[in-house]
């Protein structure tokens, strides 16, 4: 790690010189000098001192989709976190309503609504939740990473009963938001795994999304419940 | 006797001007100093994201770690002589790559970017060798970082 050169010439016998020499023989003694250090500096080589760098933790991968943990915001320093909570989406149709086709807004138990990049309030609850994230990597990675659903085939109720997940749809905005999101509109899959968005590296990401129910076809009386789980892969 | 005069006096001033513009300064000599007894304290720098989190634009991918130094160079052939002792952080791989140090008083702490030079000591060399321990910091964008790389830097005397 630490290239050893030979070391300059400490040249003791200059130190000799100049302790025996007097006024008259001065200029014998520059020229001893000046012989000396041409000397030293002929015989040394480049000396330089070598540290080795490395990154750890190269890679990392945040994301967030309802409530998330954030120590502070990122533009004062703030560290991302764990955070176990599981939101909720729900929408209660009214009898009168069932299955005429209008689309019924799903509200959220989500009180996610400002960004942790810099706080701004970039959602709306309860009708919007927050998806965004992060994906961090060393190197010129320019593969994105993917966001996906993991999708039941259906929603279900105590008896049974069930209501195909892809009656429900969203879209994706955010306040003061233009240009494309990166958790664009989307309609879920009847079970599997679907894309719902992506990551550049080393970019933040953030959208609102605003579920719906479609309410175009007539299903038993119940609650019907299920779960999709977000995944973020980073290459 | 006038004319003479004012050719004298011509003359002088000739002489004068030619002596301010002839002697120009002798640029001063830039030798590399031994640093072979420089040791490090804490053996490998690791680096961190100095944010956790990116920014949206994805600009803020600066890496930094921090080594302490023990830094021991041998002045030797100039002693008692005066000097200035620059640290010289090379332009290398992996790019642009950003150093700042603090010490305990011997050097000068300071900052440099790759490609450059800092001042760390300037006036007479009493001793054979100076020491100091340095606490660097360096700065990296992590996106040019594909691998554990070196990073090299000396120092170097100008001789007044």
């Amino acid at each position: 790690m630490h290239a050893t050169p030979p070391s300059l010439v400490a040249s003791p016998s200059i130190r000799t010189f100049a302790e025996h020499c007097v006024r008259p023989c001065r200029e014998g003694l520059r020229r001893a000098l000046v012989g000396a250090v041409l000397f030293g500096t002929v015989s040394s080589s480049a000396s330089a001192y070598t540290v080795t760098l490395t990154a750890a933790a190269p890679q990392s991968v945040y994301l967030q989709v309802g409530v998330g943990s954030f120590t502070n915001n990122y533009n004062i320093g703030g560290q991302p976190g764990n955070n176990t909570t599981i939101n909720t989406v729900s929408t209660m149709v009214a009898a009168a309503v069932v299955g005429n086709g209008t689309a019924q807004a799903m509200t959220t138990d989500s009180t996610a609504t400002q960004s942790y990049w810099d706080g701004y309030t970039y959602c709306s609850v309860p009708g919007q939740v927050y998806i965004g994230g992060f994906y961090r990597t060393t190197g010129g990675t320019t593969t994105a990473a993917l966001v996906t659903a993991t999708v039941p085939a259906a929603l279900i109720n105590a008896t049974g009963d069930t209501i195909p997940f892809s009656k429900i749809r969203w879209t994706s905005s955010g306040n003061g938001d233009t240009g494309a999101e990166p958790f664009p509109a989307g309609t879920f899959v009847n079970g599997g795994v679907q894309n719902v968005g992506s990551m550049s590296s080393n970019t933040w990401n953030e959208s609102c999304w605003t579920y719906s129910y479609l309410n175009n076809t007539v299903p038993p009386a119940g609650r019907f419940t299920g779960v999709v789980r977000y995944t973020l892969s980073s290459p | 006797m006038t004319t003479h005069s004012r050719g004298v006096q011509s003359a002088f001033f000739l002489a004068c001007a030619l002596s301010i513009i002839w002697p120009s300064p002798a640029p001063a000599k830039t030798t590399t100093i031994d640093d072979s007894g420089t040791q490090t304290i804490e053996p490998a720098v690791i680096l961190r994201w100095k944010s956790a989190a990116p920014s949206r634009s994805g600009t803020d991918n600066r890496m930094v770690g921090s080594t302490t130094i023990r830094v021991r160079i041998n002045v030797t052939p100039w002693l008692r002589h005066t000097g200035r002792i620059y640290l010289n952080l090379p332009a290398q791989q992996p790019g642009p790559i950003a150093a700042s140090w603090i010490t305990q008083g011997r050097f000068l702490p300071g900052q440099v970017h790759s490609g450059n030079r800092v001042l760390v000591y300037a006036g007479p060399i009493t001793t054979p060798f100076m020491e100091d321990v340095l606490t660097f910091q360096f700065s990296v964008d992590g996106t040019l970082i594909r691998r554990t790389f070196p990073v090299t830097f000396h120092f170097e005397m100008d001789e007044a």
